[in-house]
């Protein structure tokens, strides 16, 4: 998008009027005055066009600039409800159910049929159409008590699925024609996992609510999300993506999101024999990135990395150093 | 209305205090499911804004001794009505009025609408996953120091070469009479979110044959959408099928909003269009210019949707309608709505018109 690498743009640039803003990079300096190219002609009269070597001067980075990459998988499942967002929605269920007109039973059992039978016997069971609120009858003298006791089981969505699975599986039992074999109904799978269980950090399958983040561990044992400097003429999603790849491997289905950095770290560094020779620090900008299929594999990777970790948003904090933590964190779904 | 609340409440509520009550006060042992929330996790903070009341366990005992039901029919006497029964007064005759209807949030409120009964998974996906990554896919990246080039009036002055000019209203944009939305930088505080969703019948056979067709074809989008549709009466005459303007009912519109239009959404994009057949997607230049995208369902294709799959047989016979579903996005533009969308799962094919 804005390489600035290509050379003819380059000479074009230099041979414009310019802004010098210390401020603003050499890439951003080109948009700049790119985009307002139109505008500056007409008052090119009035400016006193700068000169090219003061526009533009050559000054080598102080920090080392880097691109990280924040691989991330999204939540898979919803995620569970606090105490009184259960107690609420059950009590608006009940609330719904006595201020409803009654169910159409005509239009969804013909008469006579296994299934009217069948509703029929429930219907008088649980005394509403409804089947997750309970045993509760909305048009009763007694509706008035709508509300749960402690250590009512009505309000968790656990037990509502069961209710629904069971229900469905009672009204094949109960149509089928074959009466010698019983119908089971696949139960939705566990919101908690096997790695879960194990606390299998390394795993993809594991808290399935929350978005996990890819975190390595350096041959310093300083777990950081993967990075590595640019190379000369890379766009920052150039050297993001080849990031990915000397780090995790090939073996991922990624993507990308968009073109532009979510977030930045700066580490100066303090050893005073490092400072003579090399940069004052370094600065990493992270990138976005999604996986949709594979596993980070660090056999054979590039940048001596020792370990990788599938984490949440506050398993992050545990791992991470203070002042990483505190820079990355703005930009970590908090679910 | 709700600012006069507090001074009721007041006016009712002083006296009784003051006034000699012959049970000594007691602490309420009456405790709901609700209260369960307040008691486990966040206690600490919860313990400084509530009484002693929700913070002090129960024992054992007490928890199983409260029926609410049996302590009601052991009463000997009826409880007087004002303590159970509150029948709102039908109209609201204003501020100075000493009787008026509690807000419709209230229970007892004739206005009183139940719900939220869930938090539906698509609400959920979009603020974990889509709003981020449209966040940062719309991000324009401007340097300090950068001003937007002025741009051009949207409407045109006129030129003055005639004396008629004079006092005219401005001229309209150039290339046409539109005067599309502005599209504002997209932040944090504008990403763009389905607002609603319209589903539209046209029922033909209604002015045709009889109006049978235009029940059914309620009945079928009432199953699908959970909302109460609205029928219309044609605006333009079609001769072919005897339909006159102003005399023919002939179409059905369903309004979807907030959680009744995630859970339809939900059920369009993970159950219904999986199973079309030759479907490529929704059609790339489809849309309003302005951030509204409508597709169009088939009635076989109606038919997948599992509220009417479930008792299909019910329904006579070739009767089931077709329909148009337009998305009302928060976007300005087609693009950003498009975006959106094929976040959320509705594929798109051709050539994208914006």
């Amino acid at each position: 998008m804005s390489s600035g690498s290509n050379g003819a743009r380059r000479v074009a640039s230099l041979l414009r009027p310019a802004i010098s803003d210390p401020r603003v990079c050499r890439s951003c300096q080109e948009t700049l005055v790119r985009r307002s190219y139109a505008t500056a002609s007409t008052q090119a009269s009035t400016e006193t066009p700068s000169t090219a070597a003061s526009a533009f001067p050559v000054v080598k980075p102080t920090h080392t600039i880097k691109a990280g990459v924040v691989l991330s998988r999204p939540p898979q499942i919803t995620r569970d409800l606090t105490d009184f967002e259960k107690a609420y929605y059950f009590y608006q269920k009940r609330l719904n159910e006595r201020l409803q007109l009654p169910f159409t039973k005509y239009f969804y059992f013909k008469r006579g049929t296994p299934a009217d039978e069948d509703w029929k016997r429930k219907i008088r069971e649980r005394q509403t159409p409804a089947r997750d609120i309970g045993k509760y009858n909305p048009y009763s003298k007694e509706a008035w008590n709508d509300e749960l006791l402690v250590g009512a089981v009505e309000s968790d969505p656990a037990h509502q699925v069961e209710m629904l699975v069971q229900d469905a599986e009672s009204t094949v039992n109960a149509t089928s024609q074959d009466t010698s074999k019983k119908e089971e109904i696949p139960r939705p799978f566990p919101r908690v996992t096997e790695a879960d269980q194990k606390n299998d950090q390394r795993s993809l399958n594991r808290a399935l609510q929350r978005t996990l983040y890819l975190l390595v561990q350096s041959k310093d044992g300083f777990w950081t999300f993967p990075s590595s400097p640019i190379v000369a003429e890379e766009t920052l999603r150039q050297a993001a993506e080849r990031t990915l790849e000397q780090a995790a491997g090939v073996n991922m289905n990624t993507w990308m999101v968009g073109y532009h950095p979510v977030g930045h770290y700066v580490y100066n560094f303090r050893n005073p024999s490092k400072l003579a020779t090399g940069p004052a620090g370094e600065k990493v900008f992270f990138m976005k990135s999604r996986i949709m299929a594979g596993q980070a594999d660090l056999s054979g990777n590039a940048q001596n990395l020792t370990d990788f970790k599938w984490l949440s948003k506050d398993e992050i904090s545990k791992f991470v150093k203070p002042q990483y933590y505190a820079s990355v964190k703005n930009m970590l779904a908090d679910r | 209305m709700a600012a006069s609340e507090p001074s009721r409440y007041l006016a009712r509520s002083l006296p009784r205090a003051f006034a000699p009550s012959s049970r000594a006060p007691a602490f309420c042992w009456r405790r709901n499911a609700s209260d369960q929330a307040s008691t486990r996790s966040p206690s600490a903070a919860i313990n400084d804004l509530e009484s002693t009341t929700l913070s002090t366990p129960l024992s054992e005992d007490t928890v199983k001794s409260f029926n609410p039901l049996e302590r009601a029919r052991a009463r000997k006497t009826q409880l007087p009505r004002s303590r159970y029964q509150f029948r709102s007064p039908k109209y609201d005759r204003g501020p100075l009025h000493p009787h008026r209807p509690p807000p419709p949030s209230d229970p007892s409120s004739r206005l009183f609408v139940p719900g939220p009964f869930s938090l539906p998974r698509v609400a959920q996906t979009w603020q974990s996953t889509v709003a981020p990554d449209l966040l940062t896919l719309l991000y324009v990246h401007n340097p300090p120091g950068f001003k937007p080039p002025p741009k051009a009036p949207r409407l045109r002055s006129w030129d003055d070469s005639s004396p008629y000019h004079k006092n005219r209203s401005l001229r309209g944009p150039r290339g046409g009479d539109v005067l599309r939305l502005l599209r504002k930088p997209i932040t944090f505080n504008n990403i763009p979110k389905i607002e609603r969703i319209t589903l539209h019948s046209y029922v033909k056979q209604a002015a045709q044959y009889d109006s049978s067709w235009l029940h059914v074809a309620g009945m079928a989008l009432q199953a699908v959408t959970n909302v109460k549709v609205e029928t219309f009466k044609s605006k333009t005459s079609v001769a072919q099928w005897h339909i006159a303007p102003g005399r023919d009912t002939v179409a059905a519109k369903a309004e979807l909003r907030g959680e009744n239009m995630l859970h339809f959404f939900g059920k369009l994009v993970d159950v219904v269009m999986p199973r079309l057949k030759d479907w490529q997607g929704v059609k790339g230049s489809s849309g309003d210019s302005s951030g509204n995208i409508t597709f169009g369902l088939e009635p076989e294709e109606m038919a997948l949707f599992p509220e009417i799959e479930v008792n299909y047989d019910m329904y006579p016979p070739k009767m089931i309608p077709g329909c148009h579903i337009t998305i009302h996005t928060s976007a300005n533009t087609d693009k950003d709505a498009r975006l959106l969308l094929s976040a959320m799962g509705v594929p798109f094919y051709g050539k994208l018109v914006n």
